[in-house]
């Protein structure tokens, strides 16, 4: 008889085999990925088109007004960005992007006209031209909220647009002063690509900040002052970073601006006097909501709406109306039910479509065509 | 010696115009106070007033009865828009009720444009008796005199209902503490639409006594006119009246009426001063507002719990 182990659990063997814990892999497995999301490449179709609209608007006869109006709409987005960073990253409201641009403006003329300066190296200048008064305004959203930093900064939009851009003697005399741009950028055409390089580069930035420790820190101010301030987030750096950040990005739009439009400052160049300022201000923050407030897109929505409604409807004034009263019911009823704007819309109708194709597409195409033949309709009434 | 007849030209304009910022200031106050909605488009719903007073006036409607319809419609204007936008935003988001009322303040101007048609100058007749008169040497429009003790009647009397009346009581029930006011029985959707019919009542008759009598016609009466093109300058407005809300701490009714008086004051004595100053209209008010602001002047007329109430629930 031969003598069982008793304990076989006790042999030596056994115990190597104690468990091996499968050790994980310190890099995941190779699979091929885009290096930008979803979303941004959809973004970046979007800038694309924008990007090829004039051309395919001038290869199908249309005039080189449209470059004009391109590079128009994509400066506004560029101001759009700074309603973006401040309102949108940091929720605090300000009522006067269209200010900052205006100080971008006067001190591209001033430094390009009366000393010579060149372009390139006005737009850093229009830049940090802004800070002073991003600094006092930032200091100023430390202790107001809400709607008291609504008032306050319009407030201070009508002040500078009465004392420093009324005061011709400094600002280019009477006759304001007269630009040009630089040497390869002469011509609509070559100036839209140039505006549409800078857009990009500013787009690129305003997304990195999103993701960056301040970006995410004025979005933990925006969600929650308190909560923000006991997690270790200094609120009164990052409200003033973010107004800062959003002024000069304003202020590069300004220069921008001056240089399409070559002519800034005194009485017939474009000016920044109040109260017309401080109304496009109010325009330029509902259009930039409309689009989509925190993500760069809804800048650009706005810049293309306020350029279509105030430069390429210009004439028409019945449809001028009533894109001021379809864009008024749009942003009440979408801040009421989709505070995300367009954005939001548009991702829910990709969910929609995901889920129930048939459905989705039919309501994506209903709205389509609900909108063009509403534009149509008022087209031919007026 | 400085001659006096300036002076008292310009005191007499400035407390016209300081009564109708009251009144306007009156109007915010109320729905702030009531519905925790600070009426950034409170301008449009006047301009929506001048609109119907246009149209009622040139089809014969006599100029008085045709203010007292305008305010009817005005009042309706404002029920409507807190029924269907404002009653359904959470108070608490400040952001999007201040760009919701920046859209109604759109789609009243686009209504309103719309209606008027596109014109550089929409004429229309003054309804405050015309003639001259001469005080001290100086010559004063009459229509200044009547607008001042106009809205200071007004104001005073809307205060003095405001303080007695059961509706008033009621009224200020709902702003100081909504859930009781509930608790004890009073319908705050009704309250809330009668702060919004006076308000935008007020807003109504604020305009109405300022824009058409601002120049004079050839037979002596008065006469205002409007740019279609360019609405902004009653949306500027607004400003003085945010300036005299705020003396009240947006919740005072009183101190924003006399507030109302120190911005029409400080507006018109400007004129008197030396060459560069005399042009700044925007500059002296939005000095005194950012000043009024970083003072924090709702904190001598409210308590903490009524605060809070404002800016949260």
């Amino acid at each position: 008889m031969s003598a069982e182990p008793i304990a076989p659990a006790l042999e030596p063997a056994s115990t190597e085999e104690v468990p091996q814990f499968e050790t994980p892999s310190v890099t995941p497995p190779v699979e091929w990925r885009l290096p930008v999301s979803r979303t941004q490449l959809l973004g970046l179709a979007g800038l694309g088109l924008i990007a090829l609209l004039p051309l395919l608007v001038q290869a199908s006869g249309g005039s080189i007004f449209w470059f004009y109006a391109g590079a128009y709409a994509l400066i506004y987005a560029m101001i759009g960005l700074s309603v973006v960073v401040v309102t949108g990253y940091s929720g605090m409201i300000s009522l006067m992007p269209y200010s900052f641009a205006g100080i971008g403006a006067m001190v591209t003329g001033l430094a390009m006209a009366s000393w010579g300066w060149p372009f390139w190296l006005c737009v850093p200048l229009a830049a940090l031209a802004t800070v002073p008064v991003a600094v006092i305004v930032g200091a100023i959203s430390v202790r107001l909220k809400g709607l008291y930093l609504a008032i306050a900064t319009l407030a201070v939009a009508a002040m500078l647009g009465e004392t420093f851009f009324s005061y011709t003697p400094v600002l280019g005399g009477n006759a304001g002063w007269t630009l040009s741009r630089p040497v390869p950028f002469i011509g609509d055409r070559s100036f839209y690509l140039l505006c549409l390089i800078a857009a990009l580069l500013l787009v690129v930035m305003a997304e990195g900040l999103r993701t960056s420790k301040l970006g995410r820190a004025m979005l933990a101010v925006r969600d929650n002052e308190r909560e923000a301030q006991a997690l270790g987030i200094n609120v009164m750096q990052t409200k003033m970073a973010s107004f800062v950040i959003g002024g000069m990005m304003a202020g590069v739009g300004g220069a921008f601006l001056a240089l399409l439009l070559q002519n800034v400052g005194g009485l017939g160049g474009t000016v920044f006097t109040s109260p017309q300022t401080d109304a496009t201000s109010i325009a330029l923050v509902t259009l930039v909501v409309l689009g989509g407030i925190d993500r760069a897109w809804g800048a650009f929505f706005g810049g293309l709406v306020f350029v279509l409604t105030n430069q390429v409807f210009q004439g028409a004034q019945f449809f001028f109306a009533f894109v001021g009263l379809y864009s008024a019911v749009l942003l009440i009823v979408f801040l009421m039910f989709r505070p995300g704007g367009l954005l939001q819309i548009g991702k829910l109708q990709i969910e929609l479509i995901k889920e129930r194709p048939m459905f989705g597409s039919i309501v994506a195409f209903g709205i389509l065509g609900l909108n063009l033949g509403v534009a149509y309709a008022f087209l031919r009434l007026g | 010696m400085i001659a006096t007849q300036p002076y008292l030209e310009v005191t007499v304009a400035g407390l016209a115009q300081g009564a109708v910022f009251g009144l306007l200031a009156l109007g915010l106050v109320l729905i702030y106070r009531t519905t925790g909605v600070l009426n950034f488009g409170h301008w449009a719903i006047g301009l929506m007033g001048i609109t119907v007073y246009i149209g009622l006036t040139s089809v014969g409607t006599p100029v008085l009865f045709a203010v007292l319809i305008t305010m009817a419609t005005c009042a309706v204007i404002g029920v409507l828009a807190y029924r269907f936008v404002f009653r359904h935003i959470p108070r608490s988001n400040q952001i999007i009720v201040i760009l919701i009322a920046f859209g109604v303040a759109q789609l009243l101007s686009a209504l309103a444009e719309m209606a008027l048609g596109f014109k550089a100058q929409v004429t229309m007749p003054g309804w405050l008796p015309a003639f001259a008169v001469h005080f001290g040497g100086a010559t004063l429009k009459s229509s200044d005199i009547f607008t001042f003790l106009f809205a200071i009647g007004l104001g005073l009397g809307f205060l003095v209902w405001f303080r007695v009346s059961r509706t008033g009581r009621a009224l200020r029930a709902v702003a100081q503490n909504r859930e009781a006011a509930l608790l004890a029985g009073i319908d705050d959707v009704k309250y809330s639409s009668i702060a919004w019919a006076i308000g935008a009542a007020l807003a109504a008759i604020a305009i109405l006594l300022i824009i058409p009598h601002k120049a004079t016609a050839s037979g002596g009466t008065y006469q205002g006119y409007i740019n279609t093109f360019d609405l902004t300058p009653l949306g500027v407005l607004l400003i003085p009246a945010f300036g005299a809300a705020l003396v009240g701490g947006l919740v005072n009714m009183p101190a924003a009426l006399a507030g109302g008086f120190a911005f029409g004051l400080a507006e018109n004595l400007r004129v008197l001063a030396p060459v560069p100053w005399n042009k700044l209209t925007y500059t002296i008010p939005a000095l005194m507002i950012v000043i009024l602001l970083l003072v924090r002047t709702e904190r001598l007329f409210t308590t903490q719990q009524e605060r809070e109430a404002l800016e949260g629930a």
